[in-house]
């Protein structure tokens, strides 16, 4: 199957607007809708679940329920570093759940080459292939014909962040656009208190997945384009001195940092500079607004403006295992997350952090009209292009193959213990990057 | 004759009820895990195929077994000694006739009953370098300059880590000890003090001897859970930094979850089992020749 996902001229914004309300009305109505109650328990999982984000979970769920009597859904959150671990017990004693949104397209990748998905292409039939942006499903489409999932948002992971008040305290003219530039304005700021940058030490997924990126701004890669490993070049070396020489510039705990710490670092004040997705705007809203005003953001910084910046989507996915049970319903809930109000929420809930995929739904003025959206049009329209161009270890860029083996690269931890081994032992850079290309190599011959 | 086959099947009927449970709950699992570490199994499937002992032979060539096994000694060791330390400690001051004694035998209890995961996230919030109260507290005294990494680098991971679980499983000694405290005759002590004996003697002379039996149970019981404690370690520092924190039971976790092999997995859980057995076994015949 092959979607046109081009919108052909002439077609009016308002009629694309009514398109996708009336997506959300096919969803309600296209898979065969059952004359008599129907009673079933569909499970929903998610590593994004913030309060806000669980609220508007939960009118989903109340709308759903209120249109298909007898069905009840239930919510259960797992998080970015433990969903692998959760997901293969419950793959392994089948007890899965229907349906499982927000995780990055390379586990969706990992998870259909083992067979253990149902193909979505009902669900995104139902909500018109016209209506994704272009592209948008293409990382799903691992075997010809057949998707894996469909995006639920697009996310601009690694954006620099920056507080302009602290820039002009220390005469710094322009957000950094090289790693040079970079240090130097966080050495120039770092003071009083306040840590130049936030990047993660640990050994999770967060530094795998932040560092791979760094290898891509280095102008390296973590696989060649026909998926064999290409991480040992002096580009990664070059990668790895750089994320060195900025520890001096990290707090003490960056060594442990996750997702979490990161954010909160630069949220509190604690660092000059952030490195995050849009989860940023309504934080600094709701929990520092003394810093609202002064923060804006940019692509990452790279080794030298000869080399593109390269933005980490994970490309927050939705898809369904294929032993969940009551099918036909779950794909009539899948659809429906999709209705324009509860995505709107749904959206809305972290505003700039999971981006919309559905083209009518970035114009609807529900969506735009949000006042942090609003304050910050700017900021969010960049995350919104560079998400648009962002790739991950599962599709490291447009000449790559998509790669099944990514989640599990990741999940080994073997990128951030590299990481770690560099920075924080002070171990031989080459022996520490050979040693990591041949576990990588193990890994996808495993 | 009739009637001794007759009382050796009502012996066979009797004991059949535990002969069952004992197969469900300890033979199934073993000879399970014994199987499985024969596979190379992909976890979410379970589909894999037969590689022998090559689970065994990857592993004790791997330097990460190993470098797991030195870990989960030292955190084992380091724990337990500082458990029984204050245990011990705070018995003997509990034993005493103390002003809201009983209160603080309840209190002490508190760690112990407290969830992991609620104990783990105050400690992780009190270690936090931006935030957290121990580096405020340090930088206010002037002890330090800038703040530590407790959780990050080593070998304050490891030092934090056996800290929190000593703060974390100490009542249980508390516990054992002071009920065995209770039941030592008087009139010991009093032979004692006759002969001479100070505070000190007393102790090592009198109340050690007696507690003998108890810490033998205790020794016993908590190295075997802190052998295999999982939750407390992952929490506080999943393992890193790198490998330094990484126990046998972190590693089962992250071949059989992480990798998603499970036949690793449960290869280094055999093997786990082995590595306790050994070390009981030689404990116990080492206390009998005592």
């Amino acid at each position: 199957m092959a979607f046109d996902s081009t919108l052909k001229t002439g077609v009016s914004r308002r009629a694309v607007l009514a398109g996708v309300g009336a997506a959300g009305a096919l969803a309600a109505t296209s898979f065969s809708t059952p004359v008599r109650a129907q009673q079933a328990t569909l499970r929903w999982w998610s590593p994004q679940a913030a309060p806000a984000q669980r609220e508007a979970y939960l009118f989903q769920i109340a709308q759903f329920e209120k249109a298909n009597p007898g069905v009840k859904v239930l919510f259960e959150p797992t998080s970015d570093e433990a969903y692998a671990q959760q997901l293969a017990a419950a793959f392994a004693s089948g007890q899965v759940p229907n349906i499982v949104t927000h995780l990055p397209s390379f586990a969706v990748q990992d998870y259909w080459a083992a067979g253990l998905l149902e193909p979505f292409n009902d669900v995104i039939t139902a909500l018109g292939p016209q209506n994704f942006y272009e592209g948008a499903n293409r990382i799903y489409e691992i075997d010809k014909g057949k998707y894996a999932g469909t995006g639920v948002g697009n996310t601009a992971a690694n954006m620099l962040w920056v507080r302009k008040d602290l820039m002009q305290k220390a005469s710094i003219d322009a957000i950094p656009r090289t790693w040079d530039e970079l240090r130097n304005a966080a050495r120039k700021m770092q003071g009083g208190g306040i840590f130049g940058a936030p990047l993660p030490y640990g050994r999770n997924s967060m530094t795998s997945l932040i560092f791979i990126g760094v290898i891509h701004q280095a102008g390296g890669q973590v696989f060649t384009p026909d998926l064999q490993v290409g991480i040992d070049t002096d580009k990664t070396l070059a990668a790895l001195d750089w994320y060195k020489s900025m520890r001096e510039l990290c707090p003490a705990g960056a060594t442990n940092y996750s997702w979490g710490d990161s954010l909160t670092a630069f949220v509190s004040g604690a660092t000059a500079t952030g490195i995050y997705a849009g989860r940023v705007l309504a934080n600094v809203t709701r929990q520092n607004p003394g810093i609202a005003d002064s923060i804006t953001c940019a692509a990452y910084p790279t080794i030298s403006k000869d080399v593109e910046p390269w933005t980490f989507n994970d490309f927050p996915s939705v898809f369904i295992p294929k032993a969940a049970k009551d099918m036909e319903m779950t794909k009539k809930f899948a659809a429906h997350l999709f209705a324009p109000e509860g995505y709107i929420k749904q959206l809305l809930a972290a505003p700039g952090h999971v981006l919309p995929v559905l083209k009518p739904i970035a114009a609807d003025p529900n969506y735009t009209a949000d006042p942090i959206i609003k304050k910050f049009q700017k900021e969010v329209d960049l995350m919104a292009a560079s998400a648009a161009g962002g790739y991950n270890l599962g599709f490291e860029s447009a000449k790559h193959k998509p790669n099944t083996k990514g989640g599990k690269v990741v999940n080994s931890h073997v990128i951030a213990e590299m990481v770690q081994r560099v920075c924080l032992n002070n171990e031989n850079p080459k022996t520490v990057l050979g040693e990591t290309a041949k576990k990588i190599e193990e890994i996808m011959k495993s | 004759m009739l009637l001794s086959s007759q009382y050796a099947a009502l012996g066979v009927l009797l004991i059949a009820p535990t002969v069952l449970v004992f197969c469900a709950v300890i033979v199934y699992p073993l000879v399970s895990a014994i199987y499985l570490s024969l596979f190379s199994i992909y976890t979410p499937t379970l589909q894999g195929k037969w590689v022998g002992l090559d689970n065994y032979a990857k592993l004790l060539a791997s330097g990460e077994f190993w470098g797991a096994l030195r870990v989960t000694l030292v955190w084992t060791i380091g724990t337990l000694v500082l458990q029984l330390v204050f245990g011990i400690a705070l018995a003997l001051l509990l034993h005493q006739n103390l002003v809201f004694r009983s209160l603080a035998r309840g209190l002490i209890l508190f760690p112990y009953f407290v969830s992991t995961v609620v104990a783990v996230l105050v400690w992780r919030w009190l270690f936090n370098d931006l935030y957290g109260i121990l580096n405020h507290v340090l930088l206010a005294a002037g002890l330090i300059d800038m703040p530590l990494d407790w959780l990050g680098q080593m070998p304050n991971a490891m030092v934090s880590l056996i800290l929190v679980g000593a703060w974390k499983y100490f009542p249980f000694v508390v516990i054992t000890v002071l009920a065995r405290l209770q039941t030592i005759p008087d009139h010991l002590y009093e032979a004692a003090e006759m002969d001479g004996a100070g505070p000190v003697a007393r102790f090592f002379d009198v109340t050690l001897p007696q507690l003998r039996d108890v810490l033998l149970v205790v020794i016993l019981l908590r190295a075997i859970w802190d052998f295999k404690e999982f939750d407390l370690i992952w929490l506080m520092t999943g393992g890193g930094p790198v490998t330094s924190t990484q126990t046998l039971p972190l590693l089962v976790y992250r071949s059989a979850f992480g990798l998603n092999e499970m036949g690793g997995a449960s290869a280094v859980a055999v093997l786990m089992m082995l590595v306790m057995l050994v070390f009981m076994a030689l404990y116990i015949r080492a206390q009998r020749q005592e």
